[in-house]
């Protein structure tokens, strides 16, 4: 028996030490090993169980975490370890949140934070609320997406979902000020400004993204740097400042190059495309989606490159260049039917069919009767232009009323 | 901008593609989750560091 203990617990510190260093899928052989030899130590066994749960999330096989983290918290209720069963349940709380079930979540995060305070463990309090944040925040995010919503008009259910998320960041802020804890009020600003994003708050949110950013450089966190910059471009953008935008967004993409994450450069050189479609800037617009169009194919991204397509085939167009801007609606049009994208299908023949129309207009009539037709159709729908450019639409919109404008980011 | 598309067409269009579902893409940057966690040290440690330094000890006394 001693020596079947001894093995159970030798194999679990090697799983602990293989996970420790980075090394999650090994880690989880030698946990496995651990369990089938098994041991009558219950706090072993739980200990284990609680590792395979998070080495499998790290994985993101979020059904065998769920698995993991669940026998954990039978075990930890078995024995009467509370702290244990505090630990258990905020793990299958940010397990199940994942996996998209939020209501189970937020009752397993709501036990973490109940046992927390019962047992007097500010850090456990302050961890349980900093997760319920994020179980309310992907509650909102997930309930907006589904619909076609903008900031600011969400529905009920969005913003009360958001607005308890931006109460949750706040009550976990307060405890890791208290704490002196950094790196979790780094985290907390980030999630916070996110939220108040959603919630159309885009000066709470640069504030709140301008202290995350602080403590990144605190930390010398390059990564968490990128995140600040990339959010605080997006805060911009809403804003109507684009040439903010357009500085933070420039930095995200020195920061993603120099971390050589290619799918984060490839964002961050879309989001200038976009910033430079804005600011009319159309050939450095052209530019940056090119240069996004290259890194979406080089990642098979399907949908990215459709989406470089289609802001090329509308920049193209402003620019007159009908040819290009007909190639690349094509080119938008193979990829929507490709990848079943019936929206983006049609929007790139109606593209098409403009584009055709254009180019068959400009050999029989002459640029000044278009014109004018162009003037009688502004001035008949308020100085608004309808027209299918909805880049255009958006950059009209944002300078009438910065604070509404769809979200394309 | 450009004259493009008669009104009509833009109308119907407008309902049927919603423009922020065509230019959409999700980059807000979330911050890490954090996971509890728990070693079988920690509770190896607590439990049997009485016998374990009692062990070493009365070796060391023995030698």
């Amino acid at each position: 028996r001693s020596r079947m203990e001894a093995s159970c617990l030798e194999l679990a510190l090697e799983g602990e030490r293989l996970c420790k260093a980075g090394d999650c899928r090994a880690g989880v052989s030698f946990f496995e090993a651990a369990v089938q030899v098994g041991t009558e130590d219950l706090r072993t066994l739980s200990a284990i169980y609680s590792q395979l749960g998070n080495a499998y999330f790290y994985l993101h096989e979020y059904a065998k975490a769920l698995e993991y983290h669940h026998h954990d918290l039978t075990l930890a209720r078995t024995i009467g370890d509370l702290l244990g069963e505090a630990k258990a349940s905020g793990n299958l709380g940010n397990t199940l949140k994942v996996l998209g079930n939020f209501e189970e979540a937020i009752v397993c995060c709501q036990r973490h934070l109940d046992i927390s305070r019962e047992l007097n463990d500010k850090v456990g309090e302050a961890r349980a609320l900093y997760n319920l944040g994020n179980v309310y925040h992907s509650k909102g995010k997930n309930v907006a997406n589904a619909g076609t919503h903008d900031p600011g008009e969400l529905p009920d259910d969005v913003k009360n979902a958001l607005q308890k998320a931006a109460k949750y960041y706040e009550e976990n802020l307060s405890i890791v000020t208290e704490l002196g804890d950094r790196a979790a009020q780094g985290r907390a600003f980030g999630n916070l400004g996110n939220t108040h994003y959603l919630l159309g708050n885009f000066r709470s949110a640069v504030l709140a993204h301008e202290q995350r950013l602080l403590i990144a450089k605190e930390f010398g966190d390059r990564s968490a740097e990128r995140r600040a910059y990339s959010n605080l471009g997006n805060a911009y953008i809403f804003l109507g400042e684009f040439e903010t935008a357009a500085e933070y967004y420039r930095r995200t993409l020195q920061l993603a190059r120099q971390l050589k994450d290619r799918a984060v450069e490839a964002q961050a050189c879309y989001s200038l495309g976009n910033t430079y479609t804005l600011l009319q800037d159309y050939e450095k617009a052209i530019d940056y989606h090119l240069k996004h169009l290259v890194i979406a194919q080089e990642l098979h991204d399907k949908i990215g490159e459709g989406r470089a397509c289609w802001s090329l085939g509308n920049a193209y167009t402003a620019l007159g260049n009908h040819d290009q801007a007909i190639h690349f609606a094509g080119r938008h049009l193979e990829i929507s039917r490709e990848v079943g994208d019936r929206s983006g299908e049609l929007t790139a023949r109606l593209n098409l069919s403009d584009l055709q129309m254009v180019l068959g207009l400009s050999y029989s009539t002459n640029n000044s009767m278009m014109a004018e037709s162009h003037a009688v159709e502004n001035s008949l729908n308020g100085g608004r232009p309808r027209g299918r450019r909805y880049s255009m639409e958006n950059m009209e919109l944002m300078k009438l009323t910065p604070e509404k404008v769809p979200n394309w980011n | 901008s450009q004259p493009l598309a008669g009104g009509q067409a833009a109308e119907l269009q407008s309902k049927v593609v919603p423009s922020k579902q065509i230019i959409h893409s999700n980059n807000m940057e979330m911050e890490p989750e954090t996971m509890e966690t728990k070693s079988v040290t920690d509770y190896f440690s607590k439990l049997h560091m009485g016998s374990l330094v009692y062990s070493c000890t009365s070796k060391r006394k023995n030698k």
